[in-house]
């Protein structure tokens, strides 16, 4: 696998930051080169964050990136600040489950696409598992790490939680699920547009 | 000394984890310490495993107690570090000019932040001219500039035993993206790679009685006569030169026959690395770089490196504007060969960004 750097944004909070932790973790797990880098501002809670994160079977150079083969944007307001990082080759994908202002998408994009995965918590899920189904999303988008090594990984970072609540390893799974399969009807539906 | 790793492991990691871990395999005895971002997760992780391999933490009321404490720690014979990072970096010159004056073996990891002022918690190389030349002295100091979460581990190693060598200020220079991003690398025990750590010792309270059994221990930082101040001066500085060679480090590749030699330190050489690489694969003859040391600065190697290559051009990249230019200028003063740069000061550089450059030169 050749270099595929992700840009993952949202609102503080979200838990985008999670998501980036447990990728990464299970890139390493799976031997491949990994570097994750959030960016950190002043806040202690709320406004955007967004995590860089890259992938690679070769050594990574520099930790940040001009344009992203893949950016996420879960909120409105992330969207205008993700906006820069896409490309004629980038993949933005946003949060259909908000509202924003269709300025502040990508001028250039090699495909934008919507997915449901806030209301898709709210309804079927938990509001707490969104960043679940956005991770399962990644996976679906991207295949930088496989199904497994994610759950492992999930369960390396959430084991003391899940030890006192088992339902829970189970609605993250399934929000986890949930996402990927999100994500590849998400891609199928473009190809069958664009065909 | 205490194992700490065990056989040799890879981890995943932050830069911050990565320097707790390493000073605790150097066998620290303490950390000083007062919260800064992007640095405190030194802290954190340093107060969470310290209590377990009975080494110590004390938070202090601001960084200029910080860095005095660590230098009391270190005449009693500890093992003793810091680290900070932007403003807590300036507060800390005065502790640092101390440790200069008195030859104290304090080990300080920089996490460098945006600035001036409070800049931003994030990431530059703009404490390198506070770095390497901070305080009213003359820059005694000894400055290993971080490009990987490995370097981090073996330098922070390496820098202890530095400063209990030579006795010269030592530091670790790091920067907000090293600082936080995740990274792997391997951790070991210093002895499993036939590395020999240096015992602290006490430079104050030793035994003997002074004029018989030892020389008398001379931890000044005042004089009262300027002829007394000068010949210290005077002495440390012609020792600081006589050491510096053993102690300079650098990175040399691809620079035998380059047109355009890329000279950039610290994480910024990832990027000048890939870029060199790029540049040779389109037919450009570019070379890499990397003074490892900014203090003493590997000042021999680069002229040679800029004589035997006959480089038309020196690029110099760095997340400042032009404090490792004007490290570079000084120290190879009266070569010809024309300097351009590429000053994105607070900001990361990428292979793309210097490749431009290069472009829009050649």
């Amino acid at each position: 696998m050749s270099l595929i750097r992700i840009a993952l944004a949202g609102e503080g909070g979200q838990g985008v930051q999670a998501v980036a932790e447990i990728l990464t973790e299970a890139a390493y797990n799976e031997n491949q080169q990994t570097i994750y880098i959030p960016n950190f501002g002043l806040e202690q809670r709320g406004g955007v964050s967004i995590a860089f994160i890259q992938f690679s079977d070769q050594r990574i150079g520099a930790p940040k990136f001009n344009k992203a083969d893949v950016v996420i944007a879960l909120s409105g307001r992330a969207i205008g600040r993700t906006a820069g990082y896409s490309d004629e080759n980038t993949l933005f994908v946003y949060d259909s489950g908000f509202d924003f202002d269709k300025e502040d998408l990508p001028k250039e994009a090699k495909k934008i696409i919507a997915i449901p995965a806030v209301d898709t918590a709210n309804r079927v899920l938990h509001p707490k598992v969104f960043n679940m189904i956005i991770m399962g999303a990644v996976i679906g988008l991207t295949k930088v790490v496989s199904f497994e090594a994610a759950k492992e990984a999930l369960e390396h970072k959430l084991a003391y939680k899940f030890e006192t609540n088992p339902d829970l390893r189970e609605l993250n799974i399934k929000a986890m699920e949930i996402g990927k399969q999100m994500a590849e009807k998400s891609l199928q539906e473009e190809v069958d547009n664009n065909g | 000394m205490e194992k700490i790793i065990g056989e040799p492991k890879k981890a995943f990691m932050t830069g911050n984890e990565t320097v707790a871990w390493a000073c605790l395999a150097a066998g620290a005895d303490i950390m000083f310490g007062y919260p800064i971002t992007p640095q405190n997760e030194v802290m954190h992780y340093w107060t969470r495993l310290a209590p377990k391999y009975n080494r110590n933490f004390l938070q202090t009321e601001d960084e200029l107690s910080a860095g005095f404490t660590t230098c009391g720690a270190v005449q009693a014979g500890k093992k003793a570090f810091t680290a900070t990072a932007g403003p807590g970096n300036v507060l800390m010159q005065e502790p640092f000019g101390m440790a200069e004056a008195m030859r104290l073996p304090v080990l300080s990891i920089i996490q460098q932040r945006g600035g001036p002022s409070s800049g931003t918690v994030v990431y530059s190389q703009q404490e390198v001219t506070l770095t390497t030349y901070g305080g009213n002295g003359e820059g005694h100091r000894i400055v290993y500039s971080t490009a990987t979460h490995q370097e981090v581990y073996d330098y922070v190693i390496k820098g202890f035993n530095t400063a209990w060598k030579y006795r010269f200020p030592t530091f670790v220079l790091g920067d907000g993206y090293q600082a936080k991003m995740r990274e792997p690398l391997e951790m070991y025990d210093p002895q499993d790679k036939g590395i020999e750590i240096i015992q602290p010792y006490p430079l104050i309270g030793i035994p003997g009685k002074i004029g018989e059994d030892r020389e008398p221990q001379h931890l000044c930082n005042i004089y009262s006569l300027e002829e007394e101040l000068y010949e210290v001066v005077m002495r440390v500085s012609a020792e600081y030169e006589s050491i510096s060679p053993e102690i300079v480090e650098f990175q040399a590749r691809n620079c035998e026959d380059a047109d355009i030699i890329i000279i950039s330190h610290g994480v910024v050489s990832r990027a000048a690395d890939d870029a060199v690489k790029i540049l040779r694969a389109q037919g450009i003859k570019a070379g890499y770089f990397r003074p490892i040391t900014l203090r003493p600065f590997p000042q021999q190697q680069l002229r040679e490196v800029i004589t035997q290559s006959g480089a038309k051009y020196l690029l110099i990249a760095e997340s400042a504007y032009g404090q490792l230019e004007r490290l570079i200028k000084q120290e190879i003063y009266g070569e010809t060969v024309e300097i351009e740069t590429l000053f994105m000061p607070g900001v990361g550089i990428i292979d793309f960004d210097i490749i431009k450059k290069v472009k829009s030169i050649i």
